[in-house]
């Protein structure tokens, strides 16, 4: 494998804070990279969610990207400027009974 | 419906942009035929062949070369490449698809002669206390990871389940910079027994494959812990810690910041179900398989099907089947033109299935009998495996049924991480005649966004 030039930067902003990333890095890699985990409730039960298969299959890693709810951060690639936010604040309800 | 949407018009239409459909449309395309390759992603390659972005490819170098040149010919012979376009509905055995546009929700439709699915698969995942906390993932999320984004999954990573699968993903990670706090195999694969090795001799390159792994492994020092598995996950909002449990009762308590589990792959099956295709079981007895001859020709006339989507074989004998499904088709709608000789790939598909049923021997699947009943089954709606027996005892005892006491399967996800395990806590009586139920696939074959449909109702 061969290295040729670092790659070009990318300012994104998780939550609020502005972070660095590789132009091109799926969010969810730069989620992980920036040691974020949890980024969602499961409505029905509340419980914290983070990103399972990867590959668009689960579900389980929708974030905000720039004001659209329901992306899913592993399909999703990173832009300069991009607002990413995630919702792992409690719930005020539960979905279900 | 139909008739609010955009229309197109092709003689094929090749569902699935992975080695499968790559290899089948370019077959296609190459023997004159009007090709539209559709892809949900915004690239071309499916899993295997994903394609690094550009400007990491700049940085880190072509990722899978074999799947940038595959891309290049099938641009080059014309096919009609549609990526970001998911096909979530069909009729008319195939002829009619139906199309949503992933970034604009843009309904559409494409009609066709004939319609290739290679749909490919996902991973396997099985039930455990903890597998929902963040942290704990497949290893195909940890492959992305590394290969395309250059970023590991964690710093102390514990890879678990079973299959060939694991290795890559090993090494991929260690090519990061993960370390690698142990890989746990629940099986006993790499000390073959007389009887698999039949099997093996054949593929000596596959074999060989494997057993450059395992050196890369050891040579980082990496445990591989065979006969052993998960058997909890915990943490608070994030996994800290994994309990490995051994054959002989020993619990050892790992510490980790990223836990990647996975079973092998399931195929994904539901647009030839959708169609009313023929099925049956898979040798695991957990999946409906579409019956295919050795052409991919299915029950339902002009719908073929490839790769993985008939039975999980890998990615050469992918590339196999769509170049036979392709020459079917052609032999069907191009009868004028000579038939290219096709003898030579079905005596390679036949040599791979061979290797893909060793590989069905070495990494069996667990029983679903011993997951706990408080593990939740359904990530989606939180059902557990208690509430699903449960209710497939007190009457609700078939799979559509017990769905629709419990709500196990009704998530987003639609029941692709959970259906197979459902079915077989669900099911009736067990032994290896029981056929495998699962969940009859329904448009949206995918989930749509309530925008994208009601946005087409309004589309002149």
């Amino acid at each position: 494998m061969s290295t040729n030039s670092p790659p070009q930067t990318v300012t994104v902003t998780i939550d609020g804070a502005p972070g660095q990333a590789w132009a091109g890095q799926s969010v969810t890699a730069v989620l992980v990279a920036a040691g974020i985990w949890p980024l969602r409730r499961n409505p029905v039960n509340g419980q914290l969610r983070g990103p399972f298969c990867g590959m668009g299959v689960c579900l389980e890693c929708e974030v905000t990207i720039n004001g659209r709810p329901g992306s899913r951060s592993c399909t999703a690639h990173v832009t300069d400027g991009m607002d990413i936010r995630t919702h792992t604040e409690p719930l005020p309800t539960a979905a279900h009974g | 419906m139909a008739d609010l949407m955009t229309g197109s018009e092709a003689d094929v239409a090749v569902v699935g942009g992975g080695p499968a459909g790559l290899h089948a449309a370019l077959v296609l395309a190459q023997g004159g035929l009007s090709v539209v390759l559709l892809d949900e992603s915004d690239t071309l390659g499916g899993q295997y062949y994903k394609r690094r972005p550009a400007q990491l490819t700049a940085a880190f170098g072509d990722f899978r070369p074999r799947g940038t040149e595959l891309i290049r010919q099938v641009r080059e012979a014309e096919v009609v490449v549609r990526t970001g376009t998911l096909v979530w509905g069909a009729e008319d055995a195939g002829r009619t698809l139906f199309t949503s546009d992933v970034r604009t929700g843009a309904l559409g439709r494409i009609n066709t002669r004939a319609t290739l699915a290679a749909t490919g698969a996902y991973e396997r995942s099985l039930p455990f206390p903890g597998w929902t906390l963040p942290g704990v993932v497949t290893p195909g999320f940890a492959l992305h990871l590394a290969t395309m984004d250059r970023v590991p999954v964690g710093n102390r990573v514990v890879l678990a389940g079973t299959g060939p699968f694991l290795l890559p993903v090993a090494c991929a990670l260690l090519e990061v910079g993960a370390r690698i706090e142990a890989l746990v195999e629940l099986n006993h694969p790499y000390r073959p027994r007389a009887s698999a090795l039949g099997g093996t001799l054949r593929q000596p390159a596959r074999l060989a494959e494997a057993a450059r792994y395992l050196l890369t492994l050891a040579r980082h020092g990496v445990r591989v812990e065979q006969g052993a598995r998960v058997l909890a996950a915990y943490g608070d909002t994030q996994v800290t810690a994994v309990d490995i449990g051994h054959e002989d009762g020993r619990v050892r308590r790992l510490e980790t910041d990223a836990l990647c589990v996975g079973f092998g792959f399931r195929p994904s099956t539901e647009l030839p179900r959708l169609l009313g295709c023929d099925t049956q079981a898979d040798p695991t007895g957990t999946e409906q398989l579409p019956v295919v001859d050795a052409d991919g020709t299915t029950s339902v006339d002009g719908l073929y099907v490839a790769g993985d989507c008939a039975g999980i074989a890998g990615v050469q004998a992918a590339g196999v089947r769509g170049q036979l499904a392709a020459h079917a088709i052609l032999r069907r709608l191009a009868p004028e033109r000579a038939p290219a000789p096709v003898a030579g790939l079905r005596r390679r598909a036949r040599s791979l299935d061979r290797f893909a049923a060793l590989a069905d021997r070495l990494y069996p699947m667990p029983a679903t009998a011993d997951i706990p009943d408080d593990t939740q089954v359904c990530r989606c709606e939180g059902v557990s495996a208690g509430e699903i027996r449960q209710a497939a005892e007190t009457g609700w005892n078939d799979l559509h049924g017990t769905k629709a006491a419990t709500r196990a399967g009704m998530g987003p996800c639609q029941g692709r991480e959970c259906g197979h395990i459902v079915a077989a806590l669900a099911g009736r009586g067990s032994g290896p005649n029981r056929a495998a139920e699962c969940f009859a696939a329904r448009m949206p074959i995918r989930p749509l966004p309530m925008a994208a449909t009601v946005e087409g109702q309004e589309v002149p």
